[in-house]
């Protein structure tokens, strides 16, 4: 997956983020999409709460091999689809 | 009606016995390290229980073992000697660890061949926590384990004062033991409030609480069964409260509504008002979450001058064992008339609204609070007394 | 204290009509995996449009307790204020959520000790069904949760009474649940013997019974005082040999799954009716509550249900057709190994 994620552009991490957070979450009555990109994900939007958060932080390790670790940080990144695949775009690309 | 605490006994990292966690809080000691007990990758600091010798015939039942310790202290406390049957003595403990099937050796085994040697799963039968100590004892009343996460313990001694005010039993030994594991390590681990540092209740620079492991145990008796084998009562277990947050998994009610209903529900089943309590010894685990919830819940009943503080500086959140360790500090600080420095803290930032105490202090009161808030949103609390 | 309400979720559905229609119809087949018969629980029976919202991240073992607890206050009849602070929970349970401790522990092999599931370890804490049920029904009362292999049924009620006694609650919830999985089988095809023509036979009274694993919950609405929907009283929860005087029926929990029976034999040799019904859910450390709930229907119905299984080598006093009947008394009993036994005294 992460190797594979290197190659994704940002369109392809959106729908793949998507099925990863329906799954993970247990969001079983929730289609890819049904989530906008730039839907808020926690609170009044898809209405995730603080478990969900960890969760996603696993998510992204085991999938992107991407370690957030400052929840503060977190809570910026987990925004929405949108800032979510941002940075897991920025974040997978080779950097010379 | 109430109940008199004849006997106590704890064990924890900052002590095998009571007088030498005493000791340990009022010298500032904090025997955390690093895990010594399995191998795990993670560095989070924990608090061990070092030099522990109590042993059982099956290996590898830790928990039971702590519990037993903790016991044996707490009975010769109440000028007891086993066997119970004597007594109509029931057995009611808490526990997460020696609840669960969580041997990964075993597990590994299983998954890999399909079969494996089911020595752990005949230790996890015969160590059900309440019934292998009541087997111990011989005690035969009526004996259960409670499993409600990091509130098992306080809950545990609340079920031992209904049986007793039911008349179901004429003593219980009562309280909770937990030992350090690597799955709930690496669960609260990936809850994400594990503190890299030691940890440091109520302050603002918290970061997280530290696992530890231990037991504490009362010997709850009915006041009359225990004047008539020629006590003369000084601690009294004077009721509980305990109520469910209905909100979430993990996180507590962000205005503590469980936990107000739990002491409000404790005070009244008492019979004393906030300001008959003298001192509080709160939850405290060092999370950003808990601490914050706990201490405004705490100011919003008792007001600004309430005395309290959290001991798992000097133990560690020992889960199961947290409510019966917890109780048995409060009735040794009510009976020896000092409180210990909440440790850990240093200043408290903007979101909570009470400092716990910065140093030992004397006390002289006859009431005294333990809380416990737990995982699932369930919340527990004692009062004891001193007469 | 007074039975007012019954959820259940066992092999064959879901809710106390399909329990009902369980006991009339009697044995079925159980379901064998490489020859290794289980009675149970799917996923279908589990699927609930309306709740499955408030309790999405549960696991098989939270959503059955959260199912039958949810139908058991529906059953009642009730109408909880917001935020109650009277009614209590009560959840206990043998063997506690441990598919789902397993599959934590297939996080920490797979993946390391760093990279586990959250929620994985949140649903394998044994209070977290009663934390979805306090969360599902708005209650801020009591809630507790129990594990105890020997007598987790009569241990829960036996707390209930002392709640409502004590009036630290108007309601009590109070029920069991357990589930199955892969490791459970493992271990009892060694320990335990499984009936090979998928028949539990409570009248063996053997030192060596045979068994059908099952899984599932029962919850109780059980209140201080009798309500409109009632079903039975409770009148005593005791530990000891002794019957309460003559009662009309005797259920015994006899399904092969807590070692030796001949015990029960004790009771058959008064010639006074014996019945049990375990062969319709299944052997389980919490059997006695599905038995309980058949002794509240066979109050509400004034009927009998026949013994599902008719093998009468005892030749104990029994129903083997369901009829009427006017009974005014049961006792449920349990017998745990050579520990101490239950009894469970009801009355209509």
């Amino acid at each position: 997956m992460m190797e594979e994620a290197k190659k994704m552009d940002l369109a392809d991490i959106r729908k793949l983020l998507k099925e990863l957070l329906i799954e993970s979450l247990s969001l079983e009555d929730i289609a890819p999409a049904d989530i906008a990109d730039d839907e808020i994900l926690f609170g009044e939007g898809l209405g995730l709460d603080s478990l969900d958060a960890v969760e996603i932080v696993v998510l992204l390790q085991r999938n992107f091999g991407l370690e957030v670790k400052d929840m503060k940080e977190g809570k910026e990144i987990f925004y929405s689809i949108d800032t979510l695949s941002k940075y897991v775009y920025e974040n997978t690309r080779d950097h010379p | 009606m109430k109940a008199v605490i004849s006997g106590i006994g704890a064990i924890s990292a900052a002590g095998l016995n009571l007088q030498e966690n005493l000791f340990s809080m009022k010298n500032g000691k904090r025997n955390a390290g690093p895990v010594s007990l399995f191998s795990t990758d993670l560095t989070y600091p924990v608090f061990e229980v070092k030099n522990f010798s109590e042993k059982t015939e099956m290996e590898g039942m830790r928990t039971f073992c702590l519990a037993v310790a903790a016991a044996k202290e707490a009975l010769k406390d109440a000028d007891l000697l086993p066997p119970l049957s004597g007594f109509k003595a029931g057995v009611c403990l808490g526990t997460t660890v020696a609840s669960q099937l969580n041997d990964i050796d075993f597990y590994s085994a299983f998954r890999k061949y399909g079969k494996a040697d089911l020595k752990p799963v005949e230790r996890f039968l015969l160590g059900n926590l309440s019934k292998a100590l009541a087997y111990l004892l011989k005690a035969n009343g009526p004996s259960v384990t409670v499993v409600n996460a990091c509130s098992s313990g306080t809950d545990a001694i609340g079920i031992g004062l209904s049986w007793l005010r039911t008349g179901i039993c004429d003593m219980v030994i009562a309280g909770g033991a937990d030992e350090l594991n690597r799955v709930p390590l690496c669960g609260f681990g990936s809850l994400g409030i594990l503190s890299k540092l030691l940890c440091a209740p109520f302050d603002k620079d918290r970061t997280g609480l530290n696992l530890g492991e231990g037991a504490g145990i009362l010997i709850l008796e009915s006041e009359e069964s225990y004047i008539k084998r020629g006590g003369k009562p000084l601690l009294y277990l004077s009721g509980y409260g305990t109520a469910a947050d209905s909100y979430h998994l993990t996180a507590p009610h962000p205005e503590g509504k469980g936990l107000e209903s739990a002491i409000k529900s404790a005070l009244s089943d008492s019979c004393v008002s906030p300001m008959d309590i003298c001192f509080v010894n709160a939850h405290g685990t060092g999370t950003n979450e808990n601490d914050k919830v706990e201490s405004t819940v705490l100011s919003r009943i008792f007001g600004e001058n309430i005395r309290y503080f959290s001991t798992k500086g000097y133990t560690g959140h020992t889960l199961g064992g947290a409510g019966g360790i917890e109780a048995v500090f409060t009735a040794a600080s009510l009976k020896y008339g000092w409180i210990p420095a909440s440790a850990g803290f240093l200043s408290k930032g903007d979101e909570i609204p009470l400092s716990p105490v910065l140093l030992n202090t004397s006390i002289n009161g006859s009431f005294a609070l333990s809380t416990s808030l737990a995982f699932g949103g369930n919340n527990a609390a004692i009062v004891i007394e001193k007469v | 204290m007074f039975i007012s309400g019954i959820g259940i979720i066992f092999t064959r559905g879901r809710g106390i009509d399909c329990f009902e229609n369980a006991l009339t119809q009697g044995w079925i087949d159980p379901s064998w995996t490489d020859s290794f018969p289980a009675y149970r629980v799917t996923k279908e029976t589990l699927s609930d449009t309306n709740l499955s919202k408030k309790i999405r991240r549960a696991d098989k073992f939270s959503k059955m307790a959260a199912l039958s607890a949810f139908d058991a206050y529906k059953d009642s009849g009730m109408t909880l204020n917001n935020n109650d602070e009277k009614l209590g929970i009560i959840l206990s349970t043998a063997f506690g959520p441990h598919t789902t401790t397993f599959s934590f522990i297939d996080d920490i092999l797979d993946y390391g000790d760093a990279n586990v599931s959250p929620t994985k370890f949140s649903n394998s804490v044994h209070n977290a069904a009663a934390s979805y049920i306090s969360t599902m029904l708005d209650s801020r009362g009591p809630t507790i949760t129990l594990a105890d292999f020997s007598y987790p049924f009569q241990n829960a009620l036996l707390l209930a009474d002392s709640w409502l006694k004590e009036k630290r609650c108007n309601h009590v919830l109070c029920g069991c649940v357990d589930e199955l999985s892969t490791v459970m089988e493992y271990a009892c095809k060694i320990k335990l013997k499984a009936a090979e023509d998928g028949k539990i036979r409570p009248f063996m009274f053997s030192d060596f019974p045979v068994s059908v694993l099952g899984e599932g919950s029962v919850f109780f609405m059980l209140s201080e005082k009798r309500c409109k929907n009632n079903y039975a009283e409770v009148a005593e929860i005791s530990f000891s040999w002794e019957l309460k005087k003559n009662p009309d029926i005797i259920i015994i929990d006899a399904d092969g799954m807590a070692g030796d029976e001949t015990g029960y034999k004790n009771y058959s040799n008064k010639g006074l009716p014996i019945t049990g019904y375990s062969p319709v859910f299944g052997s389980m450390m919490i059997g006695s509550a599905f038995n309980f709930a058949a002794a509240c229907l066979i109050f509400k119905n004034q009927l009998v249900y026949r013994c599902p299984v008719s093998d009468n080598s005892s030749s104990v006093n029994s129903y083997f057709l369901t009829k009427e009947a006017n009974v005014n008394e049961i006792n449920c009993i349990r017998i745990c190994g050579s520990e101490k036994i239950s009894i469970i005294n009801i009355k209509k």
